[in-house]
């Protein structure tokens, strides 16, 4: 643990020292790619928590990204055009406020986990897998479908949304409040699997007949992470909604499914900051490699293949040997 | 009114065309061991199985401590008090010793949704868990991965899972199978404890410790119950030895 936490240091440093690179140079578009990283991290955190921590392989973390980024995007243009949201059971209109959209994001990807959740975790293995992949593509393909809101086009923000007191458009402001809520998604991840409920999580995913037999209820353990894991999911989809001012189905597309669990696996499964360092090293070979060749991902497939068969532990276990629950 | 914490009755499983419990009716009294005894594939662990509710019975009542669990899922059964050891152990491998038998504690002392609390602080699970593990003579390997404890370590922690739970009634599922000598008498010397507790259904190939500990014998055979009784009862039976063709009865 020791050297995890050391390394967790330096990766951390490192992601620091790219907006700061971005501002001595001049160069925002460094600070938008870290800021991209760290969304694209705390989503894996979120998948993490469902995938590394309960052993429950969702193929469709994407509905949870695109609901949030849905809400951020939906919220917005209705602040703009002042149209009502609902009108019917209550008059609801759009906020451009993050203070709102936050936990709206939150609330409103929690709830379709729970749904999800409800219907699928009575399987597992690979039913469990598809179940999940289906319900995304569900969405998806809805998404394209709903011409309210830009269908197949997708639906472009005027503007960032905002907070009080802070200028959410400078690029330096925004990679910090991402940041914050990185930690924030670590923190609940911490405390989650360091508690009694976490060791009765990490028990069902090595032998859930042996914790049933022991009295302990795992649907309910199941259900309790996943919405967990979607809620976190659909946080940094809201985010990423505003940092790209925009939002299109591609968010709910089963290849942002994959890449979120790309992200997970590449880093280390059940590691913390696993995720950070998967959606890192992910951009930066999208960053390096997508310039000499469109088929970068190709090497992204040897990687993924490579570490399967020498580092099952991801990036993480090469530097932290020691065996972790 | 009665003297029976687990009354069992008619309970009936078929795979297919083949019965693998037929009509069994087979009862636990307060402080006994009760041994259930019988040829491989007789339908013993298929028997606890559906006492435990992972198989669901095609026929029968179970009734635990005057209440009818006939209809309770695996889980709910286990949370009112039946707790089982697997025939092969089946433990988390990659807890400790001791954080195996914090697991079974959780539900007990309800700790299992504390989402938030940190479960090092639980200093008092911790401390429990010590005292089981001293019973089973695991206490010096505590801090021990499971998947690198030995099949005997393993069939003692087996046995640490069900006491950590307190159950009104424990079924287990040849517990000594693969234990050396001394580990056998330790077992022996534990249950002979515990059914104090909560009665033991004992399903036990070596008759040496079924004869050592038993208050009652019944024999299953082919999914049928053909003799009960005590020990001597059992040893004079003529069917148990037609049964037991080439073991020695002593
Ligand atoms: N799920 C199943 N489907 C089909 N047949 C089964 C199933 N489970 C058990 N059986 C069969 O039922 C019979 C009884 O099995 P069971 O495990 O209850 O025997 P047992 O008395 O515990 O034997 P042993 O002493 O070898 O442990 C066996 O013939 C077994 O093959
Ligand atoms: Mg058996």
């Amino acid at each position: 643990m020791i050297k995890e936490r050391f390394f967790n240091k330096w990766v951390f440093l490192l992601l620091l020292s790219i907006p700061a690179i971005g501002i001595i140079f001049n160069e925002p578009y460094y600070i938008t790619l870290a800021t991209k990283v760290i969304i694209l991290g705390i989503a894996g955190v979120g998948l993490n928590l469902a995938l590394g921590y309960g052993g429950l392989i969702s193929f469709g973390h994407a509905a949870f990204f695109g609901i949030g980024g849905y809400v951020a995007a939906i919220m917005s243009y209705h602040a703009l055009n002042e149209e009502l949201l609902f009108e019917i059971p209550l008059a609801i209109s759009g906020s451009s406020e993050m203070l709102i959209i936050w936990p709206l994001a939150i609330v409103i990807s929690a709830f379709f986990s729970l749904l999800i959740g409800l219907l699928s975790l009575r399987t597992s293995g690979v039913y469990f897998i598809m179940i999940t992949l289906a319900f995304a593509q569900m969405l998806y393909y809805f998404s394209i479908s709903w011409p309210s809101y830009g269908g197949e086009d997708g639906l472009s923000m005027h503007m960032r949304n905002t907070l009080p007191f802070i200028n959410t458009m400078n690029p330096l402001n925004f990679f910090l409040i991402c940041l914050a809520w990185f930690f924030i998604a670590i923190f609940i991840t911490s405390k989650l699997i360091n508690s009694p409920y976490g060791m009765a999580l990490q028990a069902t995913k090595q032998n859930e007949e042996r914790v049933k037999s022991v009295g302990i209820e795992t649907f309910k353990v199941k259900l309790i992470v996943f919405v967990f894991s979607g809620a976190i999911t659909g946080l940094a989809g809201s985010l990423y909604a505003d940092l790209n001012r925009f939002v299109s189905p591609s968010m709910l597309n089963w290849h942002t499914s994959g890449e979120i669990m790309v992200f997970v696996i590449l880093g280390g499964i059940a590691r913390l900051y696993g995720p950070l360092l998967g959606a890192s090293f992910f951009i930066i070979l999208e960053q390096t490699l997508g310039l000499y060749t469109e088929n970068w991902q190709f090497w992204l497939g040897l990687i993924l293949i490579l570490e399967i068969i020498f580092a099952r532990s991801g990036i993480m276990g090469l530097f932290d040997k020691k065996n972790k629950l | 009114m009665n003297n029976k914490i687990l009354n069992i009755t008619n309970l009936s499983k078929s795979f297919g065309a083949f019965k693998v419990t037929d009509e069994i009716s087979i009862d636990l009294k307060f402080n006994e061991i009760h041994a259930l005894i019988g040829p491989n594939g007789a339908g013993k662990s298929t028997l606890i199985k559906q006492i435990v509710g992972t198989v669901k019975h095609d026929m029968g009542s179970i009734i635990l401590d005057q209440e009818d669990i006939t209809d309770l899922n695996d889980v709910e059964r286990a949370k009112i008090g039946i707790s089982r050891t697997f025939q092969v152990s089946s433990i988390i491998p990659k807890f400790t010793a001791l954080e195996n038998i914090v697991l079974s504690l959780l539900e007990r002392s309800q700790k299992t949704f504390q989402l938030f609390k940190s479960l090092n602080s639980n200093s008092k699970l911790f401390s429990e868990a010590k005292e089981i593990l001293l019973q089973i003579e695991l206490e010096d390997r505590r801090k021990v991965i499971a998947s690198e404890l030995s099949h005997g370590e393993r069939r003692k922690l087996e046995v640490g899972l069900a006491l950590a739970m307190k159950p009104k009634v424990f079924l287990f599922d040849e517990p000594m199978a693969g234990l050396d000598e001394t580990g056998t008498k330790m077992m022996i010397n534990l249950f002979q404890r515990i059914k104090l507790n909560s009665p033991i259904l004992l399903i036990e190939h070596d008759m040496d410790a079924v004869f050592a500990l038993a208050d009652r014998v019944s024999v299953i055979v082919y999914g049928k119950i053909v003799a009960s009784g005590t020990v001597k009862e059992i040893k004079a039976n003529p069917i148990v030895h037609d049964v037991y063709l080439g073991y020695e009865i002593t």
